[in-house]
């Protein structure tokens, strides 16, 4: 129902799946579109499975939960087996291609299934503590719901403080966003 | 220091929570007393972040209910002071409120629902409905809105104010952990600026004058001796909340004329009837919603016109039957069918209530 994307992005917790969805939202908000993001959280501070629910649109949106995401990314094999539900025939399912033991937890129903190299990308090519811009290249790649411009601007924004520090970490970033919409470009999605 | 939070207004992405604290500051509240719980615990941090820089005090407690009686002392001293809190902490709070009530003080508090009973989930409920509407041991004279959205939280959180301080009955502003949690977009504004003049505060307590010669005494009573003595008081105050209810009370209602189904929803679990409801009425069903606003006092009039011409209603809800409850309360004596969609200490999704909508359009599901 609706017309927003609906994103569902889940990871162990410290993975980043938040802040990705905190920057991601701040592109889309830069851009004039309405948002909605909920975090879902528990007692624990830290550990479990983290998911962060999030919708883009140009309208405003309706209800803070969905049922069926038309994009849900996996980090880990617990978040695989966790937002499964949240699959349906519409939906592409995007996970991490290193991720073992979840071929028969992989969704049955869904209209595409990507395994993307996203962490042997970033060790090997960039940084590992790149992984979550990738993710959040991939989501950006599958969906066109912001453009690279404003991803750009909403992480200069976000973690504009740090690259004060340490200018070559602003590079290390755009370069995983960049990356990570190849990726799934790719595997023609996009 | 000085210069207003908000000048005239601007469009924002923030959480429910920031919205309440950015709310209490538009509205020129004076002071906060809170005690942590999730998933208030923002509203706290946001205001102790902002505050300092107007000149706005707070006092964490010891716990909810010195966390009541405080805001109660800073409303004795014509502060325009609030509290939030959720959960088992809305339990100790009624306490407090309940002698706010006793003794007509304007108090604000912000509830965000968590999932119950006890320490449950830290998530999201509508399950503190009976408990804010009638918690106390009293007869519930209190003023509870039900938002649904950042805006509701932002325009109720400055209207609480109002309203608390107009008409002396506690005043609640009952939102959830998802719309404390979430982030959307919202317009924050200097109140002014929208032609809203806050009602000015004054203390109750030590007031110049002599009291008995210069001015009426300030006697605040919690305690009677004599049965008819506390009717006497109660009947006052009951009278006068009946008599200002038509004035407070709010709801919205859509395509209700001789609807096949009426659904009636509050809060946010509203914004999931609404998208449900416009949906099959784009199909063509004949098919409409009801959102009670205020919970306390209820739009029991305007709901009975709108279910008297339904075929049948739907109430849904994150609990076992709270929002049910009250509805058929006020409902009483008419024969339309109520049925239930009700999911205690979840979110409600626009696709459950369709299909659960449909079904009962059919005449698949008694």
């Amino acid at each position: 129902m609706g017309k927003a994307v609906k994103i569902a992005l889940a990871g162990e917790g410290g993975q980043g799946v938040q802040s990705v969805a905190q920057i991601l939202t701040e592109a889309a908000a830069l851009e004039g579109k309405e948002i909605l993001y909920i975090p879902n959280f528990g007692v624990e501070q830290r550990g479990g499975v983290s998911i962060a629910f999030v919708q883009i649109g140009d309208e405003k949106i309706g209800a803070p939960k969905f049922k069926t995401g038309d994009i849900v990314i996996a980090l880990s094999d617990r978040a695989v087996r966790r937002v499964k539900m949240h699959v349906g025939p519409e939906t592409i399912f995007v996970y991490d291609a290193s991720i073992e033991g979840v071929e028969e937890d992989l969704p049955a129903n869904a209209r595409k299934i990507l395994a993307i190299p996203a962490l042997e990308t970033a060790n090997k090519e960039l940084h590992p503590r790149v992984f979550n811009v990738l993710i959040m290249g991939a989501v950006i790649g599958a969906t066109r719901v912001v453009t690279v411009e404003k991803a750009k601007e909403a992480i200069e924004k976000k973690l504009g403080y740090k690259f004060e520090k340490d200018p070559e970490l602003r590079e290390l970033n755009f370069k995983a966003v960049e990356k990570g919409i190849e990726l799934v470009e790719r595997m023609g999605v996009a | 220091m000085g210069s207003k939070p908000i000048e005239g207004e601007r469009k924002v992405f923030m959480t429910g929570n920031e919205a309440v604290a950015w709310a209490a500051l538009a509205a020129g509240a004076d002071i906060m007393y809170g005690y942590p719980i999730t998933p208030q615990n923002e509203i706290m941090q946001y205001w102790t972040r902002l505050g300092p820089k107007y000149n706005k005090k707070f006092l964490q407690t010891e716990d909810e209910l010195s966390a009541g009686f405080t805001t109660i002392g800073g409303v004795l001293a014509g502060r325009r002071a609030f509290t939030a809190t959720a959960g088992p902490g809305n339990v100790l709070m009624q306490e407090p409120m309940s002698m706010a009530e006793a003794m007509r003080i304007p108090t604000v508090v912000v509830i965000q629902q968590r999932g119950g009973p006890s320490t449950a989930t830290v998530i999201y409920s509508q399950q503190e409905v009976t408990l804010t509407c009638f918690g106390g041991n009293g007869e519930g004279l209190r003023v509870v809105y039900s938002t649904s959205s950042h805006q509701d939280l932002f325009d109720y959180t400055i209207k609480a104010f109002n309203t608390a301080w107009k008409y002396r009955f506690p005043t609640f502003v009952l939102s959830d952990g998802y719309q404390a949690k979430m982030r959307e977009s919202v317009v924050i504004y200097d109140p002014e600026a929208r032609g809203i003049r806050m009602v000015p505060t004054e203390p109750f307590l030590g007031k110049a004058g002599t009291p008995g010669e210069d001015r009426p005494a300030a006697h605040l009573r919690n305690t009677y001796n004599i049965e008819e003595e506390l009717l006497e008081v109660l009947s006052k105050d009951i009278e006068e909340y009946e008599r200002v209810a038509p004035e407070i009370i709010e709801y919205d209602a859509y395509n209700t004329e001789n609807a096949d189904l009426l659904v009636i929803a509050h809060g946010v679990v509203f914004r999931s009837a609404a998208m449900a409801v416009k949906e099959l009425a784009n199909q063509g069903y004949k098919i409409g919603y009801f959102r009670p606003i205020t919970l306390r006092p209820f739009p029991r009039e305007q709901l009975r016109q709108a279910a008297q011409q339904a075929k049948q209603l739907l109430v849904v809800e994150s609990a076992y039957g709270q929002l049910l409850k009250i509805v058929q309360d006020n409902l009483y004596g008419l024969n339309v069918p109520i049925k239930t969609l009700l999911r205690p200490g979840v979110g409600i999704t626009p696709e459950e209530i369709a299909e659960k909508a449909k079904a009962l359009l059919a005449g698949k599901e008694a």
